[in-house]
C-alpha cells in the first residue's frame, strides 16, 4: 500500500464507521458543529472537519463562503457561537494561548508593519512569540534566505511589492516553529509567477519541517496543486470533503453544458432521465449542467429530444470533469464569474496602492 | 528576560523606530507648537503688555506664561493622535499580529503606550528647548520637571486614544473624534489663560481635566507660577495614567476581530 492510499483510507468516512480511526495519524485540527453568526447572517454553520499532522489541507469557496470566518476562529481571533475546536490538541476557547503558540498564520491582508524593514518586522515576531534572542538572528537569516529575501532584509516593507510582502509575512508564519500553519488566500492578487513561486514554499515547508498546513484558496489550481484533501465550502456548509482527485472521480463519466435558448429544461431533463443516459444535474447559471456517462454517445440523444420537444439549444459543450465542474456541481457557481471579482480587483488595486 | 519584558520592550523599541522614521511627522509636530508659540504667543503678548494680567504674578510675560503651555500641548496631540491611530493598527494589520500571538496583550499595549509616550515626549523636549531659548524669563532648572509633566501627559493622552481607538470600530469615526475630543480638552484647561478668572463652571471641568495639572506642573518648573500644588498634580497624573493603562489592557485582552 503507497503512503496515497493510506490517506485515502484515513479519509474515508465510511472506513472510520467501521472503526478504522486515525490513531496512527494524530489529529492537528478538528472542528465539531462549528458555527459562527454575525446578527442574522450565518456565516460558518455547523462546520465539522479534521485535519491530519503534515497534511495540506484546503477550504475551496467563493468570497463570503465562510472561509476567512473559519480561520479566524481557529486561529482564536473570534469565538465561535456554537460548536468546538481543537488545535494541536487545544481548544480554541479555553486554551487560546496554548493553540497560539503552536500556530503560524499568514493573513489574507498584510500585517506586518510597512514603516519597519523586513527585517525588523521578523525581529519583532520572534521577541514577541519568545523565540530565545540565541537563536533569533539564525533563525531569522535561515527563513529570510527560504523566501529569498535575504539581500531585502534592510529595505522598508513600504518598498516591497505585493508578492514579497506574502514571502516575508511566511517567513514570519514560521519563525516561531508552529506545527500549524494558517494561509488565509496566499496568493490572492499575485501575479501567475509568484504565485506558483508561494506553492513551491508551502510545499518545501511542509517537506522540511513536517508542517501542517490550512489554507484556503477560491483558485482551483491552488487547491489541485498543493492540497491534499480540498473541503468545498459555500455559504457557510461544507458541501464536499476529499482528496481532489477523488473528488474529481466522483463526478464520474463527462459533463455536458447546454444552454437554452428557448424552452423548459425542466421537461428536456425530465425525457433524458426516461430514457436513462443522465447520471445527473444541476442548474449552473442560466446553463444546465448534466453528468453522464459517456459525452459523445449522449450528445445526439440530448438534440433529438431537444427536437421533438421544440427546445432551441443555443450552446453545447463538453469535458472531462475537474475540480472546477466539481465545485460548480456542489455550489451552482462558478468560480471563475463569481461575483465576488471586483472585490479582488479592489483588493490588487489596493496592495498595489500600498506599494506605490 | 520573560515573554511579558520582552513584548514590552520590543513594542516600545517599535513605536520608537516608527516615530524616528516618520521625519515628515517629527518636523510636524515640532512645528505646529513653535507657530503657536512665535505667533499666537508672540501676539497676544504684545497686546498684553504692560497691562495687569489676572492670575498672573505681577510682571509676568504673557509668552512666558504661554510657553509652559505649549510644551505639553504638543506632547498631549502627539500622545492622543499616536494611541487613536491603534484603529488603523487594528483594522489593517499589525494588531492582528499580536492577537494572535502567545504574547501577554497586555504587555503588548502597554508597551505600545510606553513608546508612543517616550516619542511624544522627545517631541515636547525638542519643542522646549526651541521655548527656553525663544522665550526670555523660562527656568531651564525647571526643564526636568517640565519633562516629566510632558511624559505623564503623553502617558495619560496615548492610553486615552488607545482606549476610544479599541472602542470603536471605525476609520470614520477617527476625524469627528479628533475635532470633537482635541479642541475642547485644550481649551477647558490652563493652556492658553490661568483658572483663577474663569467663570466657575469652566474651572469646574478645567479642574477635572488631566491636562490641567500636567500644564500647571510644567508652569511651575518653568515659570514659577503654579496654581495648584505639585504633589497634587503628580500624584493625579500617575493615578490617571495607571488607570487608563490598565484599561486599555483590560479592554485589548478581550479585543476580538469581526
Amino acid at each position: 500500500m503507497d503512503e496515497e492510499e493510506v490517506g485515502e483510507d484515513f479519509n474515508n468516512p465510511r472506513l472510520r464507521e467501521l472503526g478504522v480511526d486515525r490513531a496512527t495519524m494524530p489529529t492537528a485540527v478538528e472542528a465539531r458543529e462549528l458555527s459562527r453568526r454575525f446578527g442574522d447572517l450565518t456565516a460558518v454553520d455547523h462546520v465539522s472537519f479534521e485535519v491530519g499532522e503534515g497534511e495540506i489541507f484546503g477550504f475551496l469557496g467563493p468570497n463570503g463562503a465562510g472561509k476567512t470566518t473559519t480561520i479566524n476562529m481557529l486561529i482564536t481571533l473570534l469565538k465561535p457561537n456554537d460548536g468546538t475546536a481543537r488545535v494541536a490538541g487545544y481548544d480554541v476557547v479555553r486554551e487560546p494561548d496554548q493553540v497560539r503558540k503552536r500556530i503560524g498564520v499568514v493573513f489574507q491582508d498584510p500585517s506586518s508593519d510597512r514603516e519597519l524593514t523586513g527585517y525588523e518586522n521578523l525581529w519583532i515576531h520572534g521577541m514577541i512569540y519568545g523565540v530565545p534572542r540565541s537563536e533569533l538572528a539564525a533563525r531569522i537569516r535561515k527563513l529570510l534566505e527560504f523566501v529569498e529575501l535575504w539581500d531585502w532584509r534592510n529595505v522598508l516593507m513600504k518598498r516591497y511589492s505585493g508578492g514579497m510582502i506574502r514571502r516575508l509575512e511566511i517567513a514570519r508564519g514560521l519563525l516561531h516553529d508552529p506545527s500549524i500553519l494558517f494561509m488565509d488566500e496566499p496568493t490572492i492578487g499575485l501575479d501567475p509567477q509568484t504565485r506558483t513561486k508561494l506553492w513551491e514554499y508551502t510545499i518545501d515547508v511542509r517537506r522540511e519541517r513536517g508542517t501542517t498546513i490550512f489554507l484556503t484558496t477560491h483558485y482551483m489550481e491552488e487547491a489541485e496543486r498543493l492540497c491534499d484533501r480540498v473541503a468545498i465550502i459555500d455559504h457557510g456548509r461544507i458541501l464536499a470533503l476529499d482528496k481532489p482527485s477523488n473528488l474529481v472521480k466522483s463526478m464520474g463519466g463527462d459533463v455536458i453544458y447546454v444552454k437554452l435558448l428557448n424552452g423548459s429544461s425542466e421537461l428536456l431533463v425530465s425525457k433524458l432521465m426516461e430514457r436513462g443516459v443522465l447520471l445527473d444535474h444541476r442548474p449552473a447559471g442560466s446553463t444546465l449542467m448534466l453528468r453522464v456517462f459517456d459525452a459523445p454517445t449522449v450528445m445526439p440523444i440530448i438534440f433529438d429530444i431537444a427536437n421533438f420537444l421544440g427546445i432551441k439549444i443555443s450552446e453545447v459543450s463538453y469535458r472531462r470533469p475537474t475540480l472546477e465542474d466539481v465545485f460548480l456541481y456542489y455550489t451552482g457557481r462558478s468560480l471563475r464569474d463569481s461575483e465576488a471579482d471586483w472585490r479582488e480587483t479592489a483588493r490588487v488595486r489596493a496592495r498595489r496602492g500600498m506599494r506605490r | 528576560m520573560t515573554l511579558w519584558s520582552g513584548t514590552l520592550m520590543v513594542m516600545v523599541y517599535r513605536q520608537l523606530k516608527r516615530f524616528i522614521r516618520a521625519r515628515s511627522r517629527v518636523v510636524g509636530s515640532i512645528v505646529n507648537p513653535l507657530i503657536w508659540l512665535g505667533l499666537f504667543g508672540i501676539g497676544w503678548s504684545s497686546f498684553f503688555r504692560g497691562r495687569l494680567l489676572p492670575g498672573l504674578p505681577n510682571g509676568a510675560s504673557y509668552l512666558g506664561f504661554l510657553a509652559p503651555g505649549v510644551v505639553i500641548m504638543s506632547t498631549f496631540i502627539g500622545g492622543f493622535i499616536a494611541g487613536i491611530t491603534v484603529i488603523w493598527d487594528k483594522e489593517f494589520g499589525f494588531l492582528k499580529e499580536l492577537l494572535v500571538a502567545p504574547a501577554s496583550r497586555a504587555a503588548g499595549i502597554v508597551g505600545r503606550a510606553i513608546g508612543d509616550a517616550l516619542s511624544a515626549t522627545l517631541q515636547g523636549a525638542i519643542v522646549l528647548v526651541g521655548a527656553i531659548f525663544l522665550v526670555s524669563g523660562l527656568n531651564p532648572l525647571g526643564a526636568p520637571l517640565a519633562l516629566l509633566a510632558a511624559f505623564l501627559t503623553s502617558l495619560v493622552f496615548t492610553g486615552l486614544g488607545i482606549l476610544v481607538a479599541l472602542k470603536i470600530s471605525s476609520m470614520e469615526g477617527f476625524h469627528l473624534l479628533v475635532s470633537l475630543i482635541m479642541m475642547p480638552v485644550m481649551f477647558l484647561s490652563d493652556i492658553f489663560y490661568p483658572l483663577g478668572p474663569l467663570p466657575s463652571w469652566m474651572k469646574a471641568i478645567a479642574m477635572m481635566n488631566p491636562l490641567t495639572y500636567a500644564v500647571d506642573l510644567a508652569r511651575a518648573g518653568l515659570a514659577g507660577a503654579g496654581e495648584i500644588s505639585p504633589e497634587i498634580s503628580l500624584v493625579a497624573l500617575i493615578m490617571i495614567s495607571i488607570v487608563l493603562l490598565a484599561a486599555d489592557a483590560k479592554v485589548f485582552e478581550k479585543t476580538t476581530i469581526s
